[in-house]
Protein backbone atom coordinates (compact mmCIF):
# COMPACT_ATOMS: atom_id res chain seq x y z
CA UNK A 1 0.00 0.00 0.00
CA UNK A 2 1.21 3.43 -0.92
CA UNK A 3 2.08 5.86 1.85
CA UNK A 4 -0.21 8.73 2.53
CA UNK A 5 0.90 12.17 2.57
CA UNK A 6 0.79 13.57 6.20
CA UNK A 7 -1.10 16.84 4.58
CA UNK A 8 -4.22 14.14 3.43
CA UNK A 9 -4.48 13.99 6.77
CA UNK A 10 -5.06 17.56 7.94
CA UNK A 11 -7.74 17.53 10.58
CA UNK A 12 -7.69 13.45 11.51
CA UNK A 13 -4.55 13.26 12.84
CA UNK A 14 -5.74 14.09 16.31
CA UNK A 15 -8.51 11.79 16.20
CA UNK A 16 -5.72 8.97 14.98
CA UNK A 17 -3.31 9.57 17.87
CA UNK A 18 -5.75 9.06 20.41
CA UNK A 19 -7.11 6.31 18.78
CA UNK A 20 -3.24 4.96 19.11
CA UNK A 21 -3.01 6.04 22.60
CA UNK A 22 -6.87 4.43 23.69
CA UNK A 23 -5.37 0.93 24.14
CA UNK A 24 -2.80 2.13 26.38
CA UNK A 25 0.60 4.36 27.33
CA UNK A 26 2.93 4.54 24.48
CA UNK A 27 5.86 6.14 23.97
CA UNK A 28 6.63 8.50 20.76
CA UNK A 29 8.41 6.13 18.44
CA UNK A 30 6.16 3.34 19.31
CA UNK A 31 2.79 5.87 18.48
CA UNK A 32 4.85 6.07 14.79
CA UNK A 33 4.68 2.12 14.55
CA UNK A 34 1.17 2.03 15.63
CA UNK A 35 0.23 4.06 13.12
CA UNK A 36 2.38 2.30 10.36
CA UNK A 37 1.31 -1.51 10.98
CA UNK A 38 -1.71 -0.61 12.05
CA UNK A 39 -3.01 1.01 8.89
CA UNK A 40 -0.85 -1.47 6.85
CA UNK A 41 1.82 0.92 6.32
CA UNK A 42 0.05 3.54 4.26
CA UNK A 43 0.22 6.37 7.32
CA UNK A 44 3.76 6.44 7.37
CA UNK A 45 4.23 9.24 8.99
CA UNK A 46 7.58 11.34 9.91
CA UNK A 47 9.09 12.00 13.51
CA UNK A 48 8.26 15.79 12.64
CA UNK A 49 4.48 15.37 12.13
CA UNK A 50 3.72 12.97 15.21
CA UNK A 51 5.88 13.83 18.06
CA UNK A 52 4.79 17.92 17.80
CA UNK A 53 1.22 16.52 17.34
CA UNK A 54 1.67 14.79 20.87
CA UNK A 55 2.90 18.09 22.26
CA UNK A 56 0.09 19.86 20.82
CA UNK A 57 -2.22 17.23 22.19
CA UNK A 58 -1.08 17.20 26.10
CA UNK A 59 -1.30 21.20 25.85
CA UNK A 60 -4.75 20.39 24.59
CA UNK A 61 -5.28 18.19 27.82
CA UNK A 62 -6.25 15.36 25.64
CA UNK A 63 -3.03 13.42 26.68
CA UNK A 64 -1.27 13.60 29.28
CA UNK A 65 2.51 11.99 29.72
CA UNK A 66 5.01 10.60 32.47
CA UNK A 67 8.76 10.05 32.16
CA UNK A 68 9.81 6.97 33.07
CA UNK A 69 13.73 5.02 33.40
CA UNK A 70 13.85 2.05 31.47
CA UNK A 71 17.56 0.36 30.60
CA UNK A 72 19.27 3.54 31.94
CA UNK A 73 17.21 5.52 29.37
CA UNK A 74 14.78 8.52 30.15
CA UNK A 75 11.79 7.47 28.00
CA UNK A 76 8.62 9.92 27.63
CA UNK A 77 5.05 7.64 27.59
CA UNK A 78 1.77 9.13 26.52
CA UNK A 79 -1.49 8.36 27.85
CA UNK A 80 -5.23 9.31 27.24
CA UNK A 81 -6.71 11.86 30.01
CA UNK A 82 -10.66 11.79 30.49
CA UNK A 83 -10.96 14.46 28.39
CA UNK A 84 -9.24 12.83 25.45
CA UNK A 85 -11.21 9.76 25.94
CA UNK A 86 -14.38 12.21 25.69
CA UNK A 87 -12.96 13.80 22.26
CA UNK A 88 -11.90 9.93 20.94
CA UNK A 89 -15.84 9.54 20.84
CA UNK A 90 -16.38 12.62 19.75
CA UNK A 91 -14.35 12.51 16.59
CA UNK A 92 -15.27 8.83 15.93
CA UNK A 93 -18.82 9.69 15.64
CA UNK A 94 -17.72 12.96 13.56
CA UNK A 95 -15.45 10.31 11.14
CA UNK A 96 -18.05 8.27 10.84
CA UNK A 97 -20.81 10.81 9.43
CA UNK A 98 -17.80 12.01 7.07
CA UNK A 99 -16.98 8.84 6.28
CA UNK A 100 -20.44 7.83 5.50
CA UNK A 101 -20.91 10.86 3.39
CA UNK A 102 -18.10 10.95 1.56
CA UNK A 103 -18.35 7.27 0.43
CA UNK A 104 -21.97 7.44 -0.91
CA UNK A 105 -20.96 10.14 -2.97
CA UNK A 106 -17.47 8.51 -4.08
CA UNK A 107 -19.02 5.80 -4.81
CA UNK A 108 -22.08 6.48 -6.49
CA UNK A 109 -22.26 6.04 -10.18
CA UNK A 110 -25.53 7.48 -11.06
CA UNK A 111 -26.45 11.27 -10.47
CA UNK A 112 -30.00 12.95 -10.77
CA UNK A 113 -30.14 15.11 -13.34
CA UNK A 114 -30.54 18.69 -13.27
CA UNK A 115 -33.15 20.80 -15.20
CA UNK B 1 8.49 -5.42 13.93
CA UNK B 2 9.36 -5.21 17.48
CA UNK B 3 7.14 -4.09 19.89
CA UNK B 4 7.41 -0.36 21.18
CA UNK B 5 5.14 -1.16 24.53
CA UNK B 6 6.81 0.01 27.43
CA UNK B 7 8.94 -2.76 28.41
CA UNK B 8 12.59 -3.47 29.95
CA UNK B 9 15.25 -3.50 26.69
CA UNK B 10 18.94 -3.37 26.17
CA UNK B 11 20.99 0.11 26.04
CA UNK B 12 22.36 1.42 22.96
CA UNK B 13 25.34 3.67 23.69
CA UNK B 14 25.46 6.97 21.37
CA UNK B 15 27.20 6.12 18.72
CA UNK B 16 29.27 9.45 17.39
CA UNK B 17 27.09 9.86 14.35
CA UNK B 18 23.72 9.84 17.19
CA UNK B 19 25.61 12.29 19.01
CA UNK B 20 26.14 14.45 16.17
CA UNK B 21 22.75 14.56 15.08
CA UNK B 22 21.46 15.39 18.62
CA UNK B 23 24.06 18.16 18.53
CA UNK B 24 23.22 19.66 15.18
CA UNK B 25 19.25 19.33 16.36
CA UNK B 26 19.90 21.19 19.90
CA UNK B 27 21.83 23.79 17.99
CA UNK B 28 19.16 24.49 15.90
CA UNK B 29 16.22 24.50 18.17
CA UNK B 30 15.12 27.94 19.95
CA UNK B 31 12.72 27.91 23.04
CA UNK B 32 12.62 27.26 26.54
CA UNK B 33 15.84 25.57 27.43
CA UNK B 34 13.93 22.89 29.29
CA UNK B 35 11.28 21.86 26.34
CA UNK B 36 14.23 21.73 24.34
CA UNK B 37 16.21 19.33 26.62
CA UNK B 38 12.92 17.39 26.59
CA UNK B 39 12.43 17.10 22.82
CA UNK B 40 16.24 16.12 22.49
CA UNK B 41 15.94 13.52 25.72
CA UNK B 42 11.94 11.78 23.94
CA UNK B 43 14.11 11.74 20.58
CA UNK B 44 17.25 10.13 21.72
CA UNK B 45 15.16 7.36 23.24
CA UNK B 46 13.22 7.02 19.45
CA UNK B 47 16.45 7.07 17.91
CA UNK B 48 17.33 4.40 19.89
CA UNK B 49 14.28 2.63 19.28
CA UNK B 50 14.59 2.66 15.95
CA UNK B 51 17.74 1.88 15.59
CA UNK B 52 17.03 -1.40 17.37
CA UNK B 53 14.31 -2.26 14.81
CA UNK B 54 16.71 -1.78 11.90
CA UNK B 55 19.25 -4.24 13.75
CA UNK B 56 16.53 -6.25 14.75
CA UNK B 57 15.71 -6.64 10.95
CA UNK B 58 19.22 -7.34 10.02
CA UNK B 59 21.31 -4.05 9.85
CA UNK B 60 25.01 -3.82 11.08
CA UNK B 61 24.56 -1.72 14.28
CA UNK B 62 26.12 1.84 12.59
CA UNK B 63 24.38 1.00 9.12
CA UNK B 64 21.09 0.66 11.63
CA UNK B 65 21.86 3.98 13.20
CA UNK B 66 22.20 5.65 10.23
CA UNK B 67 18.91 4.16 8.83
CA UNK B 68 17.15 5.51 12.21
CA UNK B 69 18.51 8.96 11.59
CA UNK B 70 17.28 8.95 7.72
CA UNK B 71 13.96 7.71 9.47
CA UNK B 72 13.57 10.74 11.57
CA UNK B 73 14.61 13.61 8.92
CA UNK B 74 17.84 16.12 8.62
CA UNK B 75 17.63 18.65 11.88
CA UNK B 76 16.59 21.22 10.10
CA UNK B 77 13.36 19.17 9.28
CA UNK B 78 13.28 18.22 12.82
CA UNK B 79 13.54 21.28 14.31
CA UNK B 80 11.63 23.08 12.16
CA UNK B 81 8.55 20.73 12.81
CA UNK B 82 9.28 21.37 16.61
CA UNK B 83 9.18 25.24 15.92
CA UNK B 84 5.41 25.92 16.38
CA UNK B 85 5.24 23.79 19.72
CA UNK B 86 8.62 25.99 20.96
CA UNK B 87 6.98 29.15 20.17
CA UNK B 88 4.40 28.87 21.83
CA UNK B 89 5.71 27.40 24.84
CA UNK B 90 8.07 29.97 25.07
CA UNK B 91 5.24 32.53 24.48
CA UNK B 92 3.16 30.81 27.18
CA UNK B 93 6.02 30.70 29.74
CA UNK B 94 6.83 34.08 29.21
CA UNK B 95 3.37 35.47 29.45
CA UNK B 96 3.06 33.56 32.97
CA UNK B 97 6.05 35.39 33.89
CA UNK B 98 4.41 38.90 33.11
CA UNK B 99 1.28 37.62 34.78
CA UNK B 100 3.23 36.71 38.37
CA UNK B 101 5.37 40.12 38.35
CA UNK B 102 2.70 42.33 37.02
CA UNK B 103 1.58 42.84 40.75
CA UNK B 104 5.19 42.86 42.24
CA UNK B 105 6.11 45.96 39.89
CA UNK B 106 2.51 47.71 40.28
CA UNK B 107 2.22 47.79 43.66
CA UNK B 108 5.13 50.01 44.63
CA UNK B 109 3.91 52.30 42.08
CA UNK B 110 0.37 52.23 43.68
CA UNK B 111 1.78 52.73 46.94
CA UNK B 112 4.08 55.92 45.89
CA UNK B 113 1.15 57.45 43.79
CA UNK B 114 -2.33 56.48 44.99
CA UNK B 115 -4.41 59.22 45.25
CA UNK B 116 -5.26 61.28 48.51
CA UNK B 117 -7.26 60.28 50.05
CA UNK B 118 -7.26 56.37 48.96
CA UNK B 119 -10.80 56.10 48.18
CA UNK B 120 -11.71 58.42 45.30
CA UNK B 121 -13.18 56.68 42.71
CA UNK B 122 -11.61 54.98 39.39
CA UNK B 123 -10.87 58.79 37.63
CA UNK B 124 -8.97 60.16 40.65
CA UNK B 125 -6.88 56.23 40.31
CA UNK B 126 -6.53 56.67 36.34
CA UNK B 127 -5.07 60.67 37.37
CA UNK B 128 -2.30 59.09 39.48
CA UNK B 129 -1.92 55.59 37.40
CA UNK B 130 -2.53 56.88 33.76
CA UNK B 131 -1.41 53.51 32.90
CA UNK B 132 -4.22 51.56 34.29
CA UNK B 133 -5.72 50.80 30.99
CA UNK B 134 -2.79 49.48 29.23
CA UNK B 135 -2.68 47.37 32.01
CA UNK B 136 -6.21 45.88 31.25
CA UNK B 137 -5.52 46.13 27.89
CA UNK B 138 -2.13 43.52 28.48
CA UNK B 139 -3.93 41.41 31.01
CA UNK B 140 -6.80 40.48 28.56
CA UNK B 141 -4.35 39.53 25.94
CA UNK B 142 -2.44 37.26 28.24
CA UNK B 143 -5.65 35.46 29.68
CA UNK B 144 -6.99 35.45 26.12
CA UNK B 145 -3.61 33.99 24.74
CA UNK B 146 -2.94 31.44 27.63
CA UNK B 147 -6.79 30.30 26.86
CA UNK B 148 -6.73 29.50 23.20
CA UNK B 149 -3.09 28.05 23.62
CA UNK B 150 -4.05 25.48 26.74
CA UNK B 151 -6.31 23.43 27.65
CA UNK B 152 -8.96 25.75 27.12
CA UNK B 153 -8.47 25.28 23.20
CA UNK B 154 -10.49 22.53 23.06
CA UNK B 155 -13.57 24.82 23.29
CA UNK B 156 -11.92 28.03 21.99
CA UNK B 157 -10.48 29.06 18.74
CA UNK B 158 -6.97 27.78 18.72
CA UNK B 159 -4.19 30.59 18.74
CA UNK B 160 -1.27 29.67 16.58
CA UNK B 161 2.44 29.83 17.51
CA UNK B 162 2.43 32.76 15.77
CA UNK B 163 -0.11 34.51 16.72
CA UNK B 164 1.05 33.49 20.42
CA UNK B 165 4.11 35.39 19.71
CA UNK B 166 2.99 38.65 18.29
CA UNK B 167 0.60 38.76 21.90
CA UNK B 168 3.51 37.99 23.77
CA UNK B 169 5.22 41.09 21.80
CA UNK B 170 2.22 43.21 22.59
CA UNK B 171 2.14 42.57 25.95
CA UNK B 172 6.14 43.66 26.71
CA UNK B 173 5.61 46.17 24.75
CA UNK B 174 2.56 47.35 26.26
CA UNK B 175 4.46 46.69 29.76
CA UNK B 176 7.55 48.72 28.55
CA UNK B 177 5.69 51.77 27.62
CA UNK B 178 4.23 51.69 30.87
CA UNK B 179 6.91 51.74 32.84
CA UNK B 180 8.31 54.16 31.07
CA UNK B 181 5.41 56.53 30.93
CA UNK B 182 5.42 55.88 35.32
CA UNK B 183 9.23 56.85 35.58
CA UNK B 184 8.86 59.65 33.23
CA UNK B 185 5.79 60.80 35.18
CA UNK B 186 7.66 60.56 38.02
CA UNK B 187 11.31 62.15 37.07
CA UNK B 188 9.20 65.21 35.84
CA UNK B 189 6.34 65.27 38.89
CA UNK B 190 9.78 66.64 41.19
CA UNK B 191 9.08 64.42 44.19
CA UNK B 192 11.24 64.16 46.51
CA UNK B 193 13.43 61.25 45.79
CA UNK B 194 11.88 58.06 48.45
CA UNK B 195 13.10 54.76 48.97
CA UNK B 196 9.84 53.63 47.62
CA UNK B 197 10.29 55.17 44.62
CA UNK B 198 13.63 54.27 44.36
CA UNK B 199 12.38 50.47 44.19
CA UNK B 200 9.58 51.52 42.19
CA UNK B 201 11.92 52.61 39.44
CA UNK B 202 14.01 49.16 40.11
CA UNK B 203 11.08 47.04 39.49
CA UNK B 204 10.04 48.81 36.46
CA UNK B 205 13.67 48.82 34.79
CA UNK B 206 14.02 45.42 35.54
CA UNK B 207 10.55 44.94 33.45
CA UNK B 208 11.81 47.00 31.05
CA UNK B 209 15.06 44.84 30.52
CA UNK B 210 12.82 41.69 30.28
CA UNK B 211 10.40 43.33 27.69
CA UNK B 212 13.12 43.75 25.17
CA UNK B 213 14.63 40.63 25.62
CA UNK B 214 11.35 39.33 25.64
CA UNK B 215 10.46 41.43 22.28
CA UNK B 216 13.74 40.58 20.48
CA UNK B 217 13.10 36.90 20.97
CA UNK B 218 9.65 36.46 20.22
CA UNK B 219 10.38 38.36 16.92
CA UNK B 220 14.02 36.20 15.89
CA UNK B 221 11.02 33.23 16.26
CA UNK B 222 8.74 34.77 14.18
CA UNK B 223 11.14 35.27 11.30
CA UNK B 224 12.17 31.52 11.48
Amino acid sequence: MLPMRPELLKGHLDALLLAVLETGPQHGYAVIEALRSGSDGALDLPTGTVYPALHRLERAGLIASDWQTVGGRRRRSYHLTPAGHAALGEQRAVWDQFSTAVTALLTSRTWPATA
Amino acid sequence: MASHRITAHTDIRPAGELAGYLSDLAAQLRGPRHVREAILTELRDGLDHATEDHIAAGLPPDQATTAAITQFGTPHAVADAFGGELATAYARRTIVWFIATGPLVGIWWLLLLHPSPWRTGLIALLGAIPVIPLIVVAIATAGGTLATTGPLMRWLPETGPRWALAATTAIATLCMVGDLTMITMLMISGMPTRPLAAIAVAASLTRIARSITTVRHATRMRSR
